[in-house]
């Protein structure tokens, strides 16, 4: 979508100059005070306008620049010898830059190899417009990256070299003050792409790279560049000031330009219930074989990245229970991180997102209060939040009858402090260790009609293995369940009741 | 709780009257209970018939290889093998030092080259830890009149004793499968395929050794 409407005045018929503006005015004014012979030397080497601005004018680069299209910038530079710079110049100012290879001529060849060319800048933003928005990103602010080859850097440092050799006498030739390609583009579109995206620039969480490469990248490209390079530095080691104008090869191809949007990772956080014995907490896959039904991660995350447009997610959870143990009561909390959001879904679709995952036909996971956070919160998650207490549901087997005065002892028992072995389970995985654990209550629900089970419920502290308390893991976690009730205990199933964030 | 629970739902129209700050607080109450509810049933739901006796820890978490007549005559050994891959090493109920009278009284780590309960296994990659083959001795147990050894039968790394033993050797003679575990035993995935064609299983030992478990 060019935008069609704004004049382009340098290419306005009727006017010799086509001066409208005051910025064309200025630009004319600065084309008409560089160096004529040095502007000469420049074009006459195959060097883009903008970049003879860049490198020859004392007057810092400026945005007026992009509203001139290149032929009238032509002119103005031409202009001592009009007559004859109007025959030449068609063919010449067409041709790609030998220092920027196109990026400041707003030349690029497009996906399909074609080579596409805007006027001035604010036609050349609109391009970019449409490619960005190809994306299907919703944002309102932006930060623009430019990355170029670095044959662009090269090539202007022979070129400054270059003018060293011929104009150093006169003491105008700065090359500290030049600046770069990568800024000039950005000083030339940036004010167009804020309007043209209707989006402010600061360096936001949303990112739009324009990333250009060489055309002429491939095998046979790469072999021409190290041997211009290998010509280059010799020609430095011998320190040559004056650099040959026959050493500046043509380019015919400008650059490949992709456009690539990246957000910054997005947050939501909520509580997980896991209602299934068969269904992971991540995704839990050993030699192409899954491990149970589901996992909560991908329950959760696959319904929250369509919602989201994102290219992936990750799945952070305050803490884990094994496979075949559920988390019901408070639910869990847990992080999801969505990379590349092109939106961030409302409220309201969250809820709808909840609704839909609790009211799934299977009904492996739940979720509660799903809700969008801001990324700082991660590092509260992490620190602060920690996992305190968990409280537990285990239904255990007895070798006798529950007696009342079991359920007594076992309920007198507060801040029971019992060591454990590193579980045989997990012994294979993790170091050989002794650990001093906190049982802070326990309580015992007796079971109808079967007296050799009941159900305990017990808090501990995090990081108490609990079928290895019940157990007893060969004697390996001390006190447990059956060194309490002088008896053998065995754990049937296990549920999660509670979990206790360090700051609750 | 309940009759709140009743009455809110009996009379809709008596609830309109009500303040809405009034109001708030037995709803949340209810909510509350609803959740306690809902925890308890979901608690209770899951539990489907209870066996007399369930499997035990040990039968549903390892598979059961026995080696007999291991270098002598009635030196029979478990080999209790994790999914993990690791190995639980002690006395076969037909061992012949059960049959001694009174039982095993004692029990000494300290056979061939160092004392197997000194040895400190440390970290997720097993530092220092023995490196056994299956004749390696492991243990040395007596009974009043005799003493046997008692070996690893599984080629890998030795990453505990059951030190308890040394204070409590009856528990060799109350729960040799449980407590009365003498090690843990990692062997490497390879030499544990090799070393498990000298081992019989729990069906072919009951068979041979003509007892039931």
């Amino acid at each position: 979508m060019s935008d069609e409407a704004k004049p382009s005045p340098g290419d306005s018929p009727g006017l010799s100059n086509g001066l409208v503006s005051d910025s064309d005015r200025r630009v004319y004014q600065a084309a008409r005070s560089l160096h004529p012979s040095a502007v000469k030397d420049l074009l006459s080497l195959g060097v883009c306008e903008r970049c003879v601005f860049r490198l020859v004018s004392v007057e810092p680069f400026d945005f007026d620049l992009s509203s001139v299209s290149a032929s009238t910038l032509r002119r103005w530079l031409d202009s001592g010898d009009d007559e004859e710079a109007a025959a030449s110049s068609e063919p010449s100012c067409s041709r790609v830059c030998i220092v920027c290879l196109g990026v400041l001529q707003f030349v690029f060849s497009d996906a399909r190899q074609t080579m596409v060319r805007s006027d001035c800048g604010s036609d050349y933003a609109a391009r970019i417009t449409d490619l960005v928005k190809q994306e299907g990103h919703e944002f309102d602010s932006f930060g623009l990256e430019v990355s170029v080859p670095s044959t662009v850097m090269e090539n202007e440092s022979s070129v400054l070299l270059y003018l060293k050799g011929k104009y150093n006498s006169e003491g105008w030739v700065q090359s500290e003050k030049i600046i770069s390609v990568k800024d000039a583009l950005k000083v030339l579109v940036l004010e167009s792409l804020k309007a043209s995206l209707g989006a402010k620039s600061d360096s936001s969480s949303f990112h739009i790279r324009l990333t250009y490469s060489k055309a002429s990248d491939g095998a046979q490209g790469a072999s021409e560049t190290t041997h211009e390079r290998k010509k280059r530095k010799t020609d430095e080691e011998n320190g040559s000031t004056c650099m040959s104008e026959n050493s500046f090869q043509k380019v015919y191809e400008p650059c490949s330009l992709s456009v690539h949007c990246n957000k910054m990772p997005i947050f939501f956080s909520g509580r997980y219930f896991k209602y299934s014995r068969n269904v992971s907490q991540t995704r839990w896959i050993i030699d192409d074989e899954r491990m149970g039904e589901a996992s909560v991660e991908e329950l959760i995350g696959g319904n929250i990245l369509p919602a989201c447009l994102g290219d992936s997610y990750k799945f952070h959870a305050a803490g884990r229970e094994d496979i075949d143990v559920r988390m019901l009561g408070s639910g869990r909390p847990f992080l999801i991180e969505v990379q590349n959001a092109r939106k961030c879904p409302s409220q309201q679709s969250l809820t709808e997102i909840e609704e839909k995952i609790n009211n799934s036909e299977k009904k492996l996971v739940g979720v509660k209060d799903l809700k969008f956070i801001g990324s700082q919160c991660w590092a509260m998650m992490r620190e602060g939040e920690a996992e305190k207490q968990k409280q537990y549901a285990a239904l255990v087997w007895m070798a006798r009858p529950l007696e009342e005065k079991d359920i007594d002892s076992i309920s007198s028992l507060k801040e029971l402090k019992i060591l454990q072995k590193t579980p045989v389970r997990v012994l294979h995985r993790r170091s050989p260790l002794e650990r001093e654990r906190t049982i802070h209550w326990m309580k015992v629900e007796k079971m109808k009609g079967s007296s050799n089970y009941f159900l305990l419920h017990l808090c501990t502290q995090a990081g108490t293995y609990i079928k290895e308390f019940v157990h007893g893991d060969l004697g390996r976690t001390s006190p447990s369940m059956g060194s309490i009730l002088g008896c053998r205990a065995e754990i049937i199933q296990l549920d999660v009741t509670d979990v206790k964030m360090g700051d609750s | 709780m309940e009759i709140q629970k009743t009455e809110a739902a009996k009379n809709p129209e008596t609830d309109d009257t009500i303040e809405s700050t009034k109001q708030k607080q037995p709803e949340e109450e209810l909510e509350h209970c609803d959740e306690e509810d809902e925890l308890r049933s979901l608690l209770l739901s899951d539990i489907g018939d209870l066996p007399l006796s369930p499997p035990s820890a040990t039968q549903v978490n390892f598979v059961s290889y026995f080696i007999t007549d291991f270098t002598k005559p009635g030196h029979d050994q478990y080999i209790y093998r994790h999914a993990n891959g690791l190995c639980v090493v002690g006395l076969a109920p037909t061992h012949v030092a059960f049959k001694d009278q009174g039982g095993i009284t004692n029990i000494d780590f300290n056979v061939g080259k160092s004392d197997r309960s000194v040895l400190k296994v440390s970290g997720k990659r097993k530092k220092n830890a023995m490196r056994s083959e299956s004749n390696t001795a492991l243990c040395k147990v007596s009974t009043a009149n005799d003493s046997y050894i008692v070996r690893c039968c599984v080629k890998g790394s030795l990453l505990e004793v059951n030190e308890r033993l040394i204070n409590q050797p009856q528990l060799l003679n109350s729960s040799a499968d449980r407590e009365g575990y003498i090690a843990i035993i990692m062997p490497r995935p390879a030499d544990w395929t090799k070393n498990k064609e000298s081992l019989i299983t729990l069906e072919e030992y009951k068979e041979k050794k003509e007892v039931s478990l």
